[in-house]
């Protein structure tokens, strides 16, 4: 190290007190022999100069403790400058060595990118819908209270909330509300609006104040005090241009005028109902004396130290004491008490973290295949790692180096993450299916950024870990000796392990994706109970306010149904009060005549009120009887059509025709109002084809109860079947529906098919997800196993051509390098069956006719990925065959 | 610190240091060399009290250090002034020309 003074300076301090203290040993021994040396060229004795020199130079152990209070606290010093310059200079080496292999860094980078951008907007969406907290003040302590039925949570009545609200202690807020679609008058096209009764507290309840105005006060909670209206704020926005003078004027709602007394902030939708309005729910002192309509939501707020549990013991004997009181008897019941937020993504929270699941085993897969690239690299660099170890560079410096670069290589992994991410959410918010909550919500915030950020970083240490590691305990003797050719076979091992891995992850994905395929052709060929092509349906909603009569109602409907029957196109026509698919809930007790009243003796079924043209136009089976004729109408005996299951269930050993059942008016143990069975017909699937058809039975329109107008809140379902396009008579219909009552809106739109489309949309897109990450994994890992064979040609170049110059064909040498797949494919498929098996069951609400066990499934995805990884090797091992053992053995 | 003839304040082994290695990079025993020339060896006792002095001044800046090759190719480590050190060597060798000068005077003042 000749070194011109003062002209480069490598700044290089030592690292520590020991060092330096080393090198003043160096300095003070230098310094004494050159002091000798002088005192000889003056004709000293050596013994006697270097004694002199000594005495010259004094105590040294003065001079060593002078010295090591001076520079202490400058090694410390010095240890974070070491630090930070390595670091610098370990960033600057590897961001060359990148650049040096420009196609496989570029490969690898894509590599990870795709795997953290499809892991990103995964979790954008798992945060958006599970994890990001609501707009809600302590949302913790926000509950939603629902009554039993046969051990599920169900709505709660009128009666039960009141008697609740007035004797709990554990509640600081307790409110009641009920969807409301209403009809939005005035200021152009009348329009339907989803909205919701709420009591006063609702809002208090979530705590949350309206953005402009007020909420309801206790005194408009009163019936006929109710005039008044909260928007929401995209209400506000669409329909009136964000108009502050709003406030305190009237808007017509269902034919009646409500002053806006409120706006609430954007995004205020706790119960995911998405609704655009709220009106108080007034309760009469009537309705607050039914127990036994179960309608209504109700939420509380959870008082200061009251848990969950303790509410659930207070309101289940407040209710138990109430049904007591109100059946003179002993009557068990149950409440239940869910947080709201746990409520809100219930259906969701499986689904969900399944696909955060799969997405993070892509993600692996992903991080397995660049591990792979940089073992090859790593392989084709390790004459380099010889040497910086054969000229004292550390283990762990060498490690770091290498760890280093796959740090770099995360920066251009995370920025190209991060566009696929954006992209990526963005895909996933517009093909999910509708009615996910907060869904929309979904994006790249900072907490999504962050976790990208740290997952990008974490997936390129973890796939540069392996390399790093077998760089690190290579042997420098051997690898020099031996060239860049001779890396042994414990590399080899190493990549088996790591292709092993990719088979098994890709299976446990395919595996996955097999079920909810399968599961879906299965669900594919259910029969829905109807004939689903050619129908359209609409829903319409007479308003209270102006069709006060259930007669006046009847009567309306009976018109608009005359009306749509005449539109040219249409060849029958019914109303019901729910098309099949149209999702809500009627159920309602029946009871045989002649049975003793018990809650076991009851068979809750679901009532579809219809015109007598119902069941033709729907094309129901009739299976026994006779279907409602214009004979059953108000004041004829009254009739009702069971379905094959409610039949099944009421009538287990006799013909249910001619069988006289109570339901739905009076009451089943005093003074039951008896209808006679006239016919039975074929179950239906009503609210999705996966669910299992539930006991139904049909009322004549005609024969309505009179408080079934009040349940349905005036709403009817009209159907129509046609042999032309449904959609096209939409606007013909429309027409004639305007004819009777031109301030009605029609909404609901949609074909039957549509329906039964949409009801499977959720589980069509996980299906869709999952089919897609499936691919991902096993193209990945194809990709693992083409480099991972072609590498062991290379490598193999030497013993392949001595084989051949012994007489192996060509034939002989594909065989070989295909066989050394086989190990590892072999044991990724063990351990991914054996992994599948046991992720299987996180699918087990999700699959549909199939057991999770599907043989067929199981061996056609073996079946899949050992031709993949075959074929994936095949390809490059045939290079084997191309290999001139002449030329090879030439070199060497 | 060192005996001296002339009992050496510690600050005036850091000026006379700063002084040797004002005309280049020296090693230790280098500046030992220069000072003992200079002084005809009156000043510097203990060669051994260089090395906290280099030390400390390398502490504060006023030098820095490295690792070179001596004249006889030995590793030896080379002190050389720093632009403070230059700066702190004019401010101190004024200081110190003061503060003989004023001692010159009282010393050879003649009773009046």
């Amino acid at each position: 190290m000749a070194r011109p003074h003062g002209v480069r300076r490598l700044f290089r301090w030592p690292t520590s007190r020991q060092a330096l203290a080393d090198e003043l040993e160096a300095e003070m021994a230098f310094h004494v022999e050159r002091r000798a040396a002088a005192l000889v060229e003056e004709g000293w004795d050596p013994e006697a100069a270097r004694q002199e020199a000594q005495r010259r130079f004094g105590d040294a152990s003065t001079v060593r403790r002078e010295c090591d209070a001076i520079d202490r606290d400058r090694a410390r010093r010095a240890g974070l400058a070491d630090a930070l310059h390595d670091g610098a200079h370990d960033l600057r080496l590897a961001a060359r060595q990148l650049a040096r292999t420009p196609a496989l860094t570029a490969l690898a980078a894509v590599t990870l990118a795709l795997g953290i951008g499809a892991t990103t907007a995964i979790y954008g969406i798992v945060h958006a819908v599970l994890l990001s907290p609501l707009p809600i003040d302590e949302p913790e302590r926000v509950v939603s209270v629902w009554e039993d039925w046969e051990g599920e949570p169900a709505s709660v009545s009128a009666g039960n909330y009141a008697e609740w609200r007035r004797h709990s202690r554990s509640f600081a807020e307790l409110a009641a509300a009920r969807g409301a679609s209403v009809n939005l008058a005035g200021d152009g096209e009348p329009e339907r609006v989803p909205g919701l009764r709420v009591t006063a507290a609702y809002f208090d309840v979530f705590g949350v104040a309206p953005r402009l105005g007020r909420a309801f006060t206790a005194a408009e909670d009163q019936p006929g005090e109710d005039g008044v209206v909260v928007l929401s704020h995209e209400l506000w926005s669409r329909r009136f241009g964000a108009d502050r003078s709003l406030l305190g004027r009237e808007v017509r709602i269902d034919g009646r005028r409500r002053t806006v007394v409120g706006v609430m902030p954007p995004g205020f939708d706790p119960l995911a109902g998405g609704p655009e309005l709220w009106l108080p729910m007034a309760f009469s002192a009537e309705d607050l004396a039914r127990l036994d309509e179960h309608s209504f939501w109700t939420v509380g707020r959870l008082a200061p130290g009251a848990s969950a549990d303790q509410a659930r013991e207070e309101l289940r004997a407040i209710s138990t004491r109430l049904q007591e009181a109100a059946h003179d008897g002993q009557r068990e019941t149950e409440a239940h008490v869910i947080g709201v937020v746990e409520a809100l993504v219930e259906g969701y929270r499986t689904r969900l973290l399944v696909l955060l699941g799969a997405v993070a085993l892509v993600l692996v897969i992903a991080c397995a295949n660049v591990a792979n690239l940089l073992l090859a690299r790593g392989a084709a660099r390790s004459r380099e790692m010889a040497i910086r170890t054969a000229l004292g560079s550390p283990r762990r410096r060498l490690v770091r180096m290498l760890l280093t670069e796959s740090a770099v290589l995360a920066v251009p992994a995370a920025l190209l993450g991060l566009v696929l991410a954006a992209v990526g959410v963005r895909a996933l918010v517009a093909l999910a299916p509708p009615d996910v909550p907060r869904l929309s919500e979904a994006g790249l915030d900072a907490p999504v950024v962050a976790f990208a950020l740290l997952l990008s970083l974490g997936a390129c240490l973890l796939a540069g870990l392996a390399p790093a590691l077998r760089a690190a305990r290579g042997n420098p003797q051997q690898a020099l000796v031996e060239g860049s050719a001779g890396a042994g076979g414990g590399r080899d091992r190493m990549r088996g392990g790591l292709v092993a891995a990719e088979v098994g992850l890709s299976l446990v994905l395919l595996v996955g994706a097999g079920l909810l395929i399968r599961s879906g052709i299965e669900l594919a060929r259910v029969d829905p109970g109807f004939d689903v092509d050619g129908l359209l349906t609409v829903r319409m909603s007479l308003p209270a306010s102006r069709y006060p009569e259930p007669a006046q109602i009847a009567a309306t409907f009976e018109q608009i149904l005359e009306a749509a029957r005449t539109v040219p196109g249409v060849s029958a026509a019914s109303l019901t009060n729910r098309v099949p698919m149209g999702g809500g809930d009627s159920s309602n007790g029946l009871l045989p005549e002649g049975v003793a009243f018990s809650q076991e003796a009851v068979v809750q079924s679901q009532m579809r009120l219809v015109s007598p043209e119902h069941f033709a136009t729907l094309g129901l089976d009739l299976l026994r009887g006779r279907t409602f004729t214009a004979a059953d109408r108000a004041g004829a005996p009254r009739a009702m059509v069971l379905s094959e299951t409610t039949a099944r269930r009421l009538f287990p050993d006799e013909e249910a025709i001619g069988q006289r059942v109570a339901c739905c008016e009076g009451t089943p143990d005093g003074d039951p109002v008896l209808k006679t069975v006239v016919g039975v017909v074929g179950d239906t699937r009503p609210w999705n084809l996966a669910t299992e058809p539930p006991p139904e039975f049909y009322l004549p329109l005609a024969q309505a109860p009179p408080d079934a107008w009040r349940w349905l809140q005036g709403t009817m379902d009209l159907l129509v079947r046609t042999d032309i396009q449904p959609e096209t008579l939409v606007p013909a219909l429309r027409d004639a529906v305007a004819r009777v009552d031109p301030e009605l809106p029609l909404y609901d739109v949609s074909t039957l098919e549509e329906r039964v489309g949409q009801s499977m949309a959720p589980a069509r897109f996980n299906t869709f997800l999952l089919t897609v990450l499936g691919a991902v994994g096993l193209l990945l890992a194809a990709i693992g196993i083409y480099g991972t064979v072609a590498h062991g040609v290379e490598q193999r170049r030497r013993e392949i051509s001595v084989r051949m110059a012994m007489g192996a064909t060509p034939r002989h040498a594909v065989r070989l390098m295909v066989r050394r797949t086989v190990p590892a494919l072999a044991l990724g498929l063990a351990l991914g069956l054996a992994a599948a098996v046991a992720a299987g069951r996180v699918l087990e609400d999700q699959v549909y006719g199939v057991p999770l066990a599907d043989p067929a499934t199981y061996a056609a995805v073996v079946a899949v990925l050992a031709a993949v990884a075959l074929a994936a090797s095949l390809l490059p091992a045939r290079r084997a065959a191309r290999v001139d053992p002449a030329a090879t053995l030439s070199k060497l | 610190m060192a005996e001296t003839g002339l009992d050496l304040l510690r600050g005036t082994l850091d000026v006379l240091v700063m002084k040797s290695l004002s005309w280049g990079p020296l090693h230790g025993y280098g500046v030992a060399e220069w000072i003992g020339r200079r002084t005809g060896e009156e000043l510097l006792v203990e060669e051994g009290a260089l090395y906290p002095a280099l030390h400390r001044l390398e502490k504060r800046g006023l030098v820095e250090s490295e690792w070179g090759l001596s004249e006889n190719n030995r590793r030896a480590r080379y002190y050389q002034l720093t632009a403070d050190g230059r700066r702190s060597l004019l401010r101190e060798s004024a200081l110190w020309r003061r503060y003989r000068d004023a001692v010159d005077r009282v010393l050879s003042a003649v009773e009046a």
